[in-house]
């Protein structure tokens, strides 16, 4: 099973892309997002993203990234919804809060704008092999190999780190310790719980260095890389796409 | 005791625990081998409640582990990870062993007695900084941290990988002196089919989810298709005794082999090995 930030092998037009191309989208997109001031063209983008998400067969990833993001959302909207005064009001709180049309509206943009900004990210991984997009970044962007590598590495260990993160809560539970416990229990936990994912992440960047260093890291340069990443046709559809989105957007 | 009653268990739609079912008696020591993805470490995992059976049932000393928390049933059982360093953090090798007692809520009192015997009982320098200790040291501190709370059940992952002879033997020598001195019930997985058979008398067979073998280990061993199937390989003196003939427990260690050759050399007049 593929985690959420793992390529995902697929024949979709998107899969099919140029990796600087998909990059682009998810640039466009995340922007657009951004820029658009109409709730309505949040909504819309976002409906594009997971359509686009589910066509490309990353229909878990996109559900698991609802959910992950969707509860930060509910989190962030409650949180920000009885500050914002300005606009009609529509329920009265204590100590001056109250619940506006404003408030609603800038807060139902805030979570669809970050559910727009994660969505074309995970799918951009989803769909794109690491190596390729690392690949064209060196010889198509002209990016130093290394900040390339460095980048593509960092996206790389999220999963890894997430997979050393469980084993270690793991470890230590099985040890007796109890997370669901008060503030002042938590702050204790933090050495027994950081500690080993600290030590074992520094051991794994060595151990990763040591390894690149011995398979020639150093002498790579732009031209080293054998594959070429022709631009076509579809490609050229996708970035007049990007740039009508956000013509779209910041004219809307 | 521990009881398994058709224990399954899925993770993302791929059954990875199928219908297993067995039970340990109190002080038994058992060794669980199968080939890599056979399900040894999630079937230990399950018994620690670490992950929750998706059908079946789990108890210890009769009592379901379903709806317990792992941090209750780490009272009675204790987990060795195959990495020990997932669980050192602590600077010393005292405040290591301190730790999991402190969790349990065991006294300052209580616990400074119980980490003087298990230093003294598994030969650790107290003062030492645990990273600064070799991979084989910290595998066995992470036991004695376990050793420390006095588990009445040992869940043992792979403890003897990435150790060499001296260190493996020095660990396992630990966890049987454990078994026998405490009566502690050992469940250990394992690659090693030599150590399952220097210390294991009873072996679980796993092979893709579902328990294959169960039995007493020398006997297990000879059952060449069901470790085929497993992708396991009998210990060597079981297979050499298999290939002479030989019964299954009377020559499947050096020293009975020895006096199994002797014997024949004599029956057939020769004196020298």
């Amino acid at each position: 099973m593929t985690g959420l930030l793992d390529y995902q092998p697929g024949d979709s037009p998107l899969h099919k892309a140029h990796p600087l191309v998909k990059l682009l989208m998810a640039v466009s997109l995340c922007a657009g997002g951004f820029l658009a001031g109409a709730l309505w063209i949040n909504a819309a983008i976002l409906a594009i993203i997971i359509i686009g998400g589910v066509l490309c067969g990353m229909a878990r990833q996109v559900k698991s990234t609802l959910k992950g993001v969707g509860s930060l959302c509910v989190v962030l909207f409650i949180l920000q919804l009885p500050f914002i005064k300005s606009g009609r009001v529509f329920v009265s709180l204590p100590l001056g809060m109250r619940i506006t049309g404003d408030g609603l509206r800038f807060c139902a943009q805030l979570c669809l704008r970050l559910i727009g900004a994660t969505l074309p990210l995970v799918i951009l991984f989803g769909v794109t092999k690491l190596s390729d997009l690392t690949n064209t970044l060196v010889s198509q962007m002209g990016i130093p190999y290394r900040f390339a590598f460095v980048l593509t590495t960092a996206i790389r260990f999220i999963p890894v780190l997430l997979g050393e993160m469980r084993d270690t809560i793991e470890a230590q539970t099985a040890r007796g310790v109890e997370l669901d416990l008060g503030v002042w229990r938590k702050v204790k936990l933090i050495p027994p719980l950081c500690v080993p994912l600290l030590v074992s992440c520094v051991q794994r960047m060595e151990n990763n260095a040591l390894a690149a260093e011995l398979r020639g890291f150093y002498f790579r340069t732009r031209t080293s890389g054998y594959r070429r990443y022709p631009l076509t046709a579809p490609d050229g559809a996708w970035i007049t796409a990007c740039a009508l989105l956000l013509a779209v957007t910041v004219i809307m | 005791m521990i009881k398994l009653e058709r224990v399954s268990f899925e993770l993302g739609g791929r059954s990875i625990v199928n219908d297993v079912s067995f039970h340990m008696q109190p002080g038994a020591f058992a060794a669980l081998a199968g080939g890599n993805g056979a399900g040894k470490s999630t079937l230990l995992k399950l018994i620690m409640g670490l992950y929750k059976p998706g059908g079946g049932a789990i108890s210890i000393d009769g009592t379901p582990t379903a709806g317990k928390k792992v941090s209750a049933l780490a009272k009675t059982a204790g987990f060795l990870f195959q990495n020990p360093d997932r669980q050192i953090f602590g600077s010393t090798v005292r405040e290591e062993l301190g730790f999991g007692l402190e969790q349990l809520g065991v006294s300052a009192q209580e616990t400074a007695i119980r980490v003087d015997e298990t230093i003294a009982l598994l030969g650790l320098d107290a003062s030492l900084a645990p990273m600064s200790l070799s991979r084989g040291e910290r595998q066995r501190l992470a036991l004695a941290g376990l050793f420390a709370r006095r588990p009445k059940i040992l869940l043992l992952d792979e403890p003897t990988t990435g150790l060499d002879y001296r260190e493996c033997m020095q660990m396992m020598n630990s966890v049987a002196a454990l078994n026998h001195a405490e009566g502690t019930t050992v469940l250990m997985v394992t690659h090693d089919m030599e150590i399952a058979l220097d210390f294991a008398p009873r072996l679980l067979v796993l092979a893709d989810g579902r328990l294959t073998g169960d039995g007493e280990t020398r006997v297990v061993m000879r059952d060449e298709e069901l470790l085929r199937r497993a992708s396991l390989m009998p210990a060597q003196m079981v297979a050499l005794s298999a290939r002479l003939g030989i019964a299954a427990g009377v020559a499947d260690d050096w020293e009975s082999m020895a006096e199994w050759v002797s014997r024949k050399r004599a029956g057939r007049g020769e004196t020298e090995l």
